[in-house]
């Protein structure tokens, strides 16, 4: 009876939906079919790179520990289709070695021809093959292309960056630092183990100079980030620097991330006033601090810090306070005793059961 | 409105709601397959092995435990294992009737411990705080039973220590890096305040010591649905969500929050049936009612392993209690729906959640009955009927298949053929029966939401405890 419902309403939209299935199903078979090519190919590829490997890996070897072998070792030819399998091998154990097993590499990397390879990679569009170009121009500490890596180094792309900031330390730190070093603070989006990396590869006697002034002269949020790589460099300029941050600067993150860098030595500038500081983190800090100290003239900071109305201040001075080696067990819990407040009691109930002496 | 007419709007409705659900979930996918192609290619660029090792910030692993006393050992013992380099753990025995808190005293050393606990987000009262001798970033917080898994993880997030909080299901399977891999985005972006990552079904897997050997398919039918409606739900339903900011939900299983933000919003909500969407929704709504510039993020990589329902009765347990769940966080955050300062949350995510996640059910087994009445009726134009039918069935295909390609695209766990082509056998079988099934058992739940049902933890039938098993 109601059959020319469907009949007459759904003619138009019927024939839509045919051909919305024909659509549909062809992009599902599309996607199937691309799916299989993938596993295919990850079949394939994995296969590949386990006989490429298995080839260059003596090889390899060999060449890490005799320079002799990396001269005159007789190279397998490298096809097109493993150049970039036999690269990766030869990046993965470039990174690992350093000294005398570094320059063999080097020698064999170009005997195997990995400059040209990796200079004409570097002009490819596809990033990976650009990532693995910068990398291997690096570890190849290739002179040459220095000036087109360095092009690389303010990309917007972070892989493509942070690897050519690393490669031009490879192949001459002292010029590359003096570029990186400002650039630090302005790229957030640097990771900040290889930031540390490029540093440390670099040294401290390279980057401390170069550091120092660029902290001086950063911004407080700029040197809050900063600071988190000052412990690479030199003793004597860190000691400065914190001093300097500690007696001339207010802000609560800088000063917290100069507090950090503490490390027990004497003639911290301000430090009854850090202990009244209006961030807690700050109070944090100047308790840990304390603590690192470990001066008798400065258990009544901490006892005060004990009642600060932050958890974290309290739990940290209570943490520093069990650790001052001039407190025994029966002087902490004669402290414990006389506290009035519970808050600070319970704290340091707390800071010496984790020591054992509750 | 004569029954002609009545059948005619109702065409048009179920019309409407079949295009724009599929049209929606389309979207997602597009989104989805951008997003997780451009997570994969810094995924690589940062090296996630290595990347962030000696800066990564320390996290709180918060685990809520009632009635565990057959998995827990096994469970902390892997957490502990876990790849990262500064971590606690803390477990919270929520009153649990079993030995669940002596085996952990027996096990790891636990002695009690007079920790200055402050009671930051709501919970019942604690009972003692307890740390190990044997592992010092372990403590055991044993409480007074409140009746929630919520109650509990509040608790677990007043003994945190730490920056940043992760609420894991007790008898959840971690990855090792999961934690590194999940603190990733609160490193790329301070504004961050809660990231999720994909679930997957570990029914089949074969598991040591807690810990995942090896990724295979379940034998059980039901457990097998369910990897593809995982992989679907995730790959590219969150990851759809997230580069717009507009994720609702993090798994419950697995979840890593900004403590603070945590401490601010309340903590959980024990009262919620959905404790884990209401808090990202709760969240959503004070950062936006405050003006406050934030993240919600999710990560398309495999980070937690969880046991899915084998049975029917189980499964539809799971499946009223998540509608209810859904229904309920909405209502109690109703006030971001169209909010003016709500962006994509309030004018996109929640209107697609109302329509079709919530009220879905009723437009799906309204038209399954629909349908049926109209062939018994003999009202039925058979033709068109099966062109639609087709049509929904070859839809809900090519979505399956393109979260199926995503998943070889990224991360490839099932790495043996056969179980990639039983997934697509699944894609199609899951088409007859299951998705009508699952209709019902939402619209069950949103009917036990709308007459104020209470939950209470539930406990499932589990495919084999978290002890060893292939």
């Amino acid at each position: 009876m109601l059959e020319w419902l469907f009949r007459s309403e759904f003619d138009a939209s019927a024939t839509v939906a045919i051909w919305s299935i024909a659509a549909v199903l062809t992009t599902t078979v599309a996607l199937f079919v691309y799916t299989l090519g993938l596993r295919l190919t990850t079949i394939v590829g994995t296969r590949r790179r386990a006989r490429t490997v298995r080839q260059w890996r003596s090889i390899l070897a060999s060449a890490v520990l005799s320079a002799d072998a990396a001269g005159t070792l007789k190279l397998p030819i490298i096809r097109a289709n493993n150049r970039t399998d036999v690269m990766e091998e030869w990046n993965r154990l470039r990174d690992t070695v350093g000294g005398d097993a570094a320059d063999n590499l080097i020698l064999l990397g170009q005997r195997m021809g990995l400059p040209a390879v990796a200079r004409k990679r570097l002009r490819r569009r596809r990033i990976q093959s650009k990532i693995l170009a910068l990398q291997t121009l690096g570890h190849l500490r290739d002179a040459p292309s220095r000036s087109a890596i360095a092009s690389y180094v303010a990309h917007p792309n972070l892989a493509l960056s942070i690897t050519a900031a690393v490669a031009l330390v490879d192949i001459d730190a002292e010029t590359a630092i003096e570029t990186l070093i400002p650039m630090i603070a302005g790229r957030r989006d640097w990771p900040r183990n290889r930031v540390s990396l490029f540093l440390r590869m670099a040294g401290s006697e390279l980057i401390s100079e170069p550091m120092y002034r660029a902290i001086r002269s950063a911004k407080n949020e700029d040197k809050t980030y900063l600071l988190q790589f000052v412990h690479l460099v030199e003793p004597e300029v860190l000691e400065a620097l914190v001093i300097d941050i500690i007696r001339g600067v207010d802000d609560p993150s800088v000063l917290s991330a100069a507090l950090k860098l503490v490390r027990g030595y004497s003639g911290v500038p301000r430090l009854a006033a850090l202990t009244r500081h209006r961030s807690w983190y700050v109070r944090m800090q100047a308790a840990k601090v304390l603590g690192r100290i470990g001066q008798k003239e400065h258990l009544s900071f901490l006892e005060s810090l004990l009642r600060d109305r932050e958890w974290w201040v309290r739990y940290r001075a209570a943490q520093a306070i069990a650790s001052l080696p001039f407190m025994g067990p029966n002087s902490l819990r004669r402290l414990r005793d006389q506290q009035q407040d519970h808050y600070a009691a319970d704290m340091l109930q707390q800071a010496m059961a984790e020591v054992g002496l509750a | 409105m004569t029954i002609e007419n009545f059948v005619l709007y109702g065409q048009w409705v179920f019309l409407a709601y079949f295009v724009g659900i599929n049209a929606g979930y389309l979207m997602q996918n597009v989104i989805a397959s951008f997003g997780i192609r451009r997570y994969l290619q810094t995924a690589d660029q940062y090296e996630a092995e290595a990347a962030f090792s000696a800066l990564d910030i320390p996290i709180s692993l918060v685990v809520p435990a009632y009635n565990e006393s057959s998995s827990i050992i096994t469970s902390v013992k892997a957490m502990l294992q876990l790849e990262y380099p500064d971590f606690e753990l803390i477990v919270v025995n929520d009153g649990s009737k079993d030995d669940t808190l002596q085996k952990l005293v027996d096990e790891f050393g636990m002695q009690s411990f007079p920790e200055a606990y402050r009671a930051r987000v709501p919970c019942a009262d604690v009972k003692g705080i307890y740390r190990s001798t044997r592992f010092s970033n372990l403590r055991v917080v044993d409480k007074v039973n409140g009746g929630s898994k919520a109650d509990a993880s509040n608790a677990g997030i007043n003994a945190c220590r730490y920056p940043l909080v992760c609420v894991v299901d007790a008898d959840s399977i971690l990855q090792p890096d999961s934690l590194r891999r999940v603190v990733r985005p609160f490193l790329e972006d301070s504004s961050t305040i809660a990231v999720g990552g994909t679930v997957r079904i570990a029914n089949g897997c074969l598991v040591r010591q807690g810990f995942l050997e090896k990724v295979r398919l379940p034998r059980n039918f039901l457990a097998l649905v369910q990897v593809v409606e995982y992989l679907r739900a995730f790959l590219f339903g969150r990851m759809g969500w997230s580069p717009m900011n507009a994720l609702l939900i993090i798994s419950g299983a697995f979840g890593v929050f900004h403590k603070e933000t945590l401490v601010e919003v309340g903590g959980y909500n024990p009262n919620a049936v959905g404790e884990d969407m209401e808090l990202i929704l709760r969240m959503h709504r004070l950062m936006k009612q405050d003006g406050r510039p934030y993240r919600i993020t999710f990560i398309p990589d495999p980070v937690c392993w969880t046991d899915a329902p084998e049975n029917l009765r189980d499964l539809k347990s799971q499946r009223v209690r998540w509608q209810h769940g859904l229904g309920q966080a909405l209502m109690l955050n109703r006030s971001l729906i169209f909010n003016p300062k709500g962006g994509t949350v309030s004018w996109i995510a929640i209107p697609f959640y109302l329509v079709f996640e919530l009220m879905g059910p009723v437009i799906e087994v309204a038209g399954y009955f629909f349908i049926i009445a109209c062939a018994v009726l003999g009202w039925l134009a058979w033709p068109e009927a099966m062109i639609f039918l087709l049509l929904a069935i070859s839809l809900g295909m090519l979505l399956s298949t393109s979260a199926i390609m995503l998943e070889e695209l990224s991360f490839h766990m099932y790495s043996r053929t056969r179980d990639l082509m039983l997934l697509y056998a699944i894609a199609i079988l899951e088409n007859f029966g299951f998705r009508q099934l699952t209709a019902i058992w939402r619209l069950q739940g949103l009917v036990r939401w709308l007459r104020g049902g209470k939950h209470v933890w539930e406990t499932l039938t589990r495919s084999s405890s978290l002890s060893d098993r292939a």
